[in-house]
C-alpha cells in the first residue's frame, strides 16, 4: 500500500462521517487555540517588561545604600541608614576606569506651584547624567548642564504632565516653578515617556541634586546609577565601586549593588515559568480532545469491523491496518491544530486590535509545538484503537456481519 | 415512561458501552478536577495572604506623610517636606477613639555585641509595639512608654537576631552598638516569622526619637494606629483628618485604613482565583464537545432501536427524554467522579505539600458539578432532538 493511498483512504473514512469530524476537529482546535492565545499573553508580557528593564539604561549597576545579611528577603529597597551615601561618594566612583558615567539621585516629595495652581509631585534630584544614563529625551530646551550640577543653580526640568496641568497654554521655558518655599527657573521639558517600571518621568521635576539636598534638609543619596563602559566590565565595575565605598565608609562594606542584568533575568525567569504554567493548565484540553480522538476511533473501528475483516481477507497486513487508523487520528488532529493555530490567531489579532499599545506577538516555537503536541495525543490516542483493529480475526470480523 | 424507568434504561445503555462511556465521562473529570484543584489552590492563596495581613488585627490604620504615592509606596519611605512627627503621634494617641499609636522610622544598621556583628533592618517604635502589632515579648519586656521624646537608649531584639548574635547566652541587660550608638538589650521579641516579605525575626526595634537621630531624618515613615473597635473606620479617619489638619494647617498626609487594603487584596484574589477558573474551563468545554460527538454517534448507531421502539409506541417525547437522560447520566457521572477526583487531589497536595496553602472552594467546586450537568444537558438536546424526529418506518428499515 503506498503512502498516499493510505492518505487517501483515511481522509475518504474522515470525509463519510463529516459532523462527528467536525466535532473533534472543534475540540481539539479549542484546546490548540487556547495554548496558543494564553502564550502569546505571557511570551508578550515577559517581552514588554524586558524591554521596559533594558530602557532602563544600558549596562547599569544600582547602588542602594545600606545591606542586610537576611537571607532570602528582598533588597533593603526602601529605609535609611545611619551611614548615608554622599554626593561625595558619587563622585569618587569616576575614580574607576570601567565606569562610563555615574547619576546620583535625591527623591523626594514636594508641592510645586506656578501661576496660582498647585499640585503635590515627586522631585527627582539629578545631575546631567541621569539624561545619558536613563536615556531621556527632551521636548523643548534642554536638561541640567554639568555647570547646574556644581554650582546647583537653581533651574528646573519638569515633565509633560506638569507642563500641562501648571503651564497649560503658555510657554513654560523661563518661567518660575515653586517648589516648597524656593523658586525654580524651568529650563526644559521632558518628551513624553509613559510611565516605566513605575516611575513616571510625565509627573516629575527634575532639578540639581545640590539643591534638593537643600530643599529635603539631608545629605544623603537615594541611589546612585553607574553605567558601566560595556556589558563585560560590569562585573569589574561592581566590584570598583564596592571597593572604593568600603574605603571610603572606614572599611564598612554597607552598600548593596543591584545590576541591571540580574533583574532583568529574574524578570524574565518569573514571567517564563508563569507563561509555561498557564499554557500548561490550558495544556489539559488537549488531553481531553485526546480522549476524545481515542473514544470516536474505538467507535469508528467497532462500526468499520465487516470493512477490516474484509481488508484482511483481501490481504491486508496488520502493519497496513494500523498505520490506516493511525493515518486517520493524526489527520484529524492535525486538521484540529491548524483550524486551533487559525482561531488563536483571529482571537491575537482582534486583542491586538483591542489594544494597540500592548504589542502582542506569538512566538514561532509556541506555533510548532502546538501542532506537534496535537499530533503527538493523535497518534497516541489513535495507538489503542488501531491495535484492536489490526489484531481483528478476519473470520470472526467478516462473520459478524 | 415512568421517570424511575427512564433513569433506569439509560443506566443500562451507558453501562452496556463501558469503554466509551468510562472514556466520554474521563473527558469531563479532567476538566472538572482541574477546576477544583486550581480554585482550591487560588482560594487558599487567597485565606494566606488575608490571614497575613489580619494577623495585626482589624482596628488598624496608618497615618503617612504626603498626599501622593511613589512606587506604589506612601512617600514617606523617601524625603519629603512635610514631615510627620514623633508630637504627631503623640497628639493622635491622646484622641478618644484611638486606643494606641506607633510611630515607625525603618533603617538598615550593623548591630555589633561583643565581638559579633550583623547587618540588619531598624525599627525606629513606639511602646505600644506589642498591642497594636500583636507581638509578644519572650524574654524581657518592650520599650518603656511615656519617654518618647526623650527616650533611654533601649534596645529589643528579635528572635533570630538574639540567636545569631548572643547564641545561647542572655542577651538582657548586655550592651549593644547600633551604628555608632550605644544601646542596652531589654528584650527579645518571640518568633514572628516572615511578615509579606519582612522578616520580623532579623530585627531590632529601637525608640522612634532614637531611630531619627541614628538616621539623621526628622519625619517619621508612618504612624500605625489601634482604633477601639466600637468606633466606625470612617468616623475614626475623620478625627484623624481633623487633629492632623488642626497640628499641620493643611491636609498634608494619607490615611489608609486596613479595612480598605484588606477590601482591595480581597478583589484582586478574587480575579485570580477566577482567572484560574476560566483557564480550568477550557478543557471543561472540550469535554463538551466530546460528550456531544458520543451521543451523535450513538444517535446514528441506534437508528433501527429508535424505530423499533417508535414502532411498540414509544412517542417522540419519550425517545428525545430517553436520550437526554443518557447525556444527563455521563455528565452527573463525569460531574461525581471529577469533584471526588478534585477533593482527593486537594487532599493529598495537602499533605504532601504543607507550605502550599490550599482550601476547598465549595463555590467553584458547586458551579463546577453544575456546569457538568448543564453541560450534558445542552450537548444532549441537539442528538436527542434529531433521534426524537426521526420516522419510525425509515429508522426501521436502516437495517
Amino acid at each position: 500500500m503506498l503512502v498516499s493511498d493510505t492518505l487517501a483512504q483515511a481522509f475518504a473514512a474522515i470525509n463519510t462521517q463529516r459532523l462527528r469530524t467536525g466535532l473533534i476537529i472543534l475540540a481539539m482546535s479549542i484546546g490548540v487555540a487556547s495554548v496558543n492565545m494564553l502564550i502569546s499573553l505571557g511570551e508578550s508580557a515577559r517581552r514588554y517588561i524586558v524591554h521596559e528593564f533594558e530602557s532602563l539604561g544600558t549596562h547599569l549597576v544600582i547602588v542602594l545604600p545600606g545591606r542586610t545579611e537576611t537571607t532570602g528577603g528582598p533588597p533593603p529597597l526602601f529605609g535609611e541608614t545611619p551611614r548615608d551615601l554622599t554626593l561625595d561618594d558619587a563622585q569618587a566612583l569616576s575614580r574607576s576606569p570601567h565606569i562610563a558615567a555615574i547619576a546620583p539621585l535625591t527623591i523626594g516629595l514636594a508641592p510645586v506651584s506656578a501661576s496660582g495652581l498647585e499640585r503635590e509631585t515627586n522631585i527627582f534630584g539629578a545631575t546631567h547624567a541621569l539624561r545619558r544614563v536613563r536615556h531621556l529625551t527632551m521636548a523643548q530646551g534642554h536638561f541640567l548642564s554639568a555647570s547646574d550640577d556644581s554650582t546647583g543653580s537653581a533651574v528646573c526640568v519638569i515633565g509633560q504632565k506638569i507642563r500641562e496641568q501648571l503651564f497649560d497654554r503658555q510657554p513654560p521655558l523661563g518661567q518660575w516653578l515653586r517648589i516648597n518655599d524656593r523658586r525654580f527657573r524651568v529650563i526644559g521639558v521632558l518628551a513624553a515617556e509613559g510611565e516605566s517600571i513605575g516611575v513616571d518621568f510625565d509627573e516629575m521635576v527634575i532639578i540639581p541634586v545640590i539643591q534638593a539636598q537643600a530643599l529635603f534638609n539631608t545629605h544623603s543619596l537615594f541611589r546612585i546609577l553607574v553605567e558601566s563602559k560595556s556589558a563585560t566590565a560590569m562585573t569589574q565595575a561592581s566590584a570598583d565601586i564596592r571597593n572604593i565605598i568600603k574605603q571610603r565608609h572606614e572599611g564598612e562594606d554597607d552598600i548593596t549593588l543591584i545590576t541591571q542584568d540580574s533583574v532583568v533575568n529574574t524578570f524574565d525567569k518569573i514571567l517564563s515559568a508563569i507563561t509555561l504554567a498557564v499554557a500548561s493548565i490550558a495544556g489539559i484540553s488537549l488531553a481531553v480532545a485526546g480522549i476524545l480522538v481515542m473514544n470516536v476511533m474505538l467507535v469508528s473501528v467497532s462500526q468499520r469491523t465487516a470493512e477490516i475483516g474484509l481488508l484482511k481477507a483481501l490481504g491486508a497486513s496488520k502493519m497496513q491496518l494500523h498505520g490506516l487508523f493511525l493515518t486517520e487520528a493524526a489527520l484529524l488532529s492535525i486538521a484540529g491544530a491548524i483550524v486551533g493555530v487559525v482561531l488563536g490567531e483571529l482571537a491575537i489579532a482582534t486583542l491586538q486590535a483591542l489594544y494597540p499599545s500592548f504589542p502582542l506577538t506569538l512566538p514561532a516555537w509556541a506555533l510548532i509545538s502546538s501542532i506537534a503536541v496535537a499530533l503527538l495525543t493523535g497518534l497516541l490516542s489513535g495507538w489503542l484503537p488501531a491495535g484492536k483493529a489490526a489484531r481483528l480475526n478476519p473470520v470472526a470480523a467478516l462473520a459478524k456481519r | 415512561m415512568r421517570p424511575t424507568d427512564l433513569a433506569l434504561f439509560s443506566l443500562r445503555t451507558v453501562s452496556s458501552q463501558k469503554l466509551r462511556s468510562s472514556l466520554t465521562t474521563l473527558g469531563l473529570v479532567i476538566g472538572i478536577a482541574a477546576v477544583v484543584i486550581l480554585t482550591s489552590i487560588g482560594r487558599g492563596l487567597h485565606r494566606f495572604v488575608l490571614a497575613e495581613f489580619t494577623q495585626f488585627g482589624t482596628h488598624l490604620a496608618s497615618v503617612t506623610p504626603g498626599k501622593k504615592t511613589t512606587f506604589g509606596l506612601s512617600g514617606a519611605t523617601i524625603s519629603t517636606v512635610r514631615p510627620l512627627s514623633i508630637a504627631d503621634a503623640i497628639g493622635l494617641s491622646k484622641l478618644e477613639s484611638i486606643a494606641a499609636a506607633v510611630p515607625v522610622v525603618q533603617g538598615n544598621a550593623r548591630i555589633e555585641a561583643g565581638q559579633k556583628q550583623r547587618r540588619t533592618n531598624v525599627l525606629g517604635v513606639g511602646a505600644s509595639v506589642p498591642e497594636v502589632w500583636k507581638i509578644k515579648t519572650a524574654q524581657g519586656r518592650f520599650l518603656p512608654s511615656g519617654e518618647s521624646n526623650t527616650p533611654r537608649a533601649f534596645a529589643v531584639l528579635g528572635h533570630q537576631l538574639a540567636a545569631q548574635l548572643f547564641n545561647q547566652a542572655n542577651p538582657l541587660g548586655q550592651r549593644i552598638r547600633i551604628g555608632n550608638d550605644r544601646f542596652r538589650v531589654i528584650g527579645v521579641m518571640e518568633k514572628k516569622g516572615q511578615m509579606l516579605g519582612f522578616d520580623m525575626d532579623d530585627t531590632i526595634y529601637i525608640p522612634a526619637a532614637k531611630a531619627l537621630e541614628l538616621f539623621d531624618r526628622e519625619s517619621l515613615m508612618q504612624i500605625d494606629l489601634l482604633y477601639k473597635s466600637n468606633n466606625s473606620a470612617a468616623s475614626v479617619v475623620k478625627a484623624i483628618k481633623k487633629t492632623l489638619i488642626a497640628r499641620h494647617g493643611l491636609e498634608d498626609f494619607s490615611i489608609i485604613t486596613q479595612n480598605q487594603m484588606l477590601e482591595k487584596m480581597d478583589s484582586i484574589l478574587s480575579i485570580l482565583t477566577l482567572a484560574v477558573a476560566a483557564l480550568g474551563s477550557i478543557s471543561l468545554l472540550v469535554g463538551a464537545v466530546g460528550i456531544l460527538t458520543i451521543m451523535t454517534i450513538a444517535v446514528s448507531e441506534r437508528i433501527s432501536e429508535i424505530g423499533l421502539q417508535r414502532a411498540l409506541g414509544a412517542n417522540r417525547q419519550t425517545i428525545f427524554w430517553l436520550f437526554l437522560s443518557e447525556a444527563l447520566a455521563l455528565s452527573t457521572a463525569g460531574g461525581i467522579a471529577g469533584v471526588a477526583t478534585g477533593i482527593v487531589a486537594i487532599k493529598a497536595i495537602d499533605a504532601a505539600i504543607p507550605a502550599l496553602p490550599v482550601q476547598l472552594a465549595w463555590s467553584y467546586i458547586g458551579a463546577a458539578f453544575i456546569a457538568a450537568i448543564i453541560i450534558g444537558a445542552i450537548s444532549g438536546v441537539a442528538p436527542a432532538m434529531k433521534a426524537a424526529r426521526l420516522e419510525p418506518l425509515e429508522a426501521l428499515r436502516t437495517e
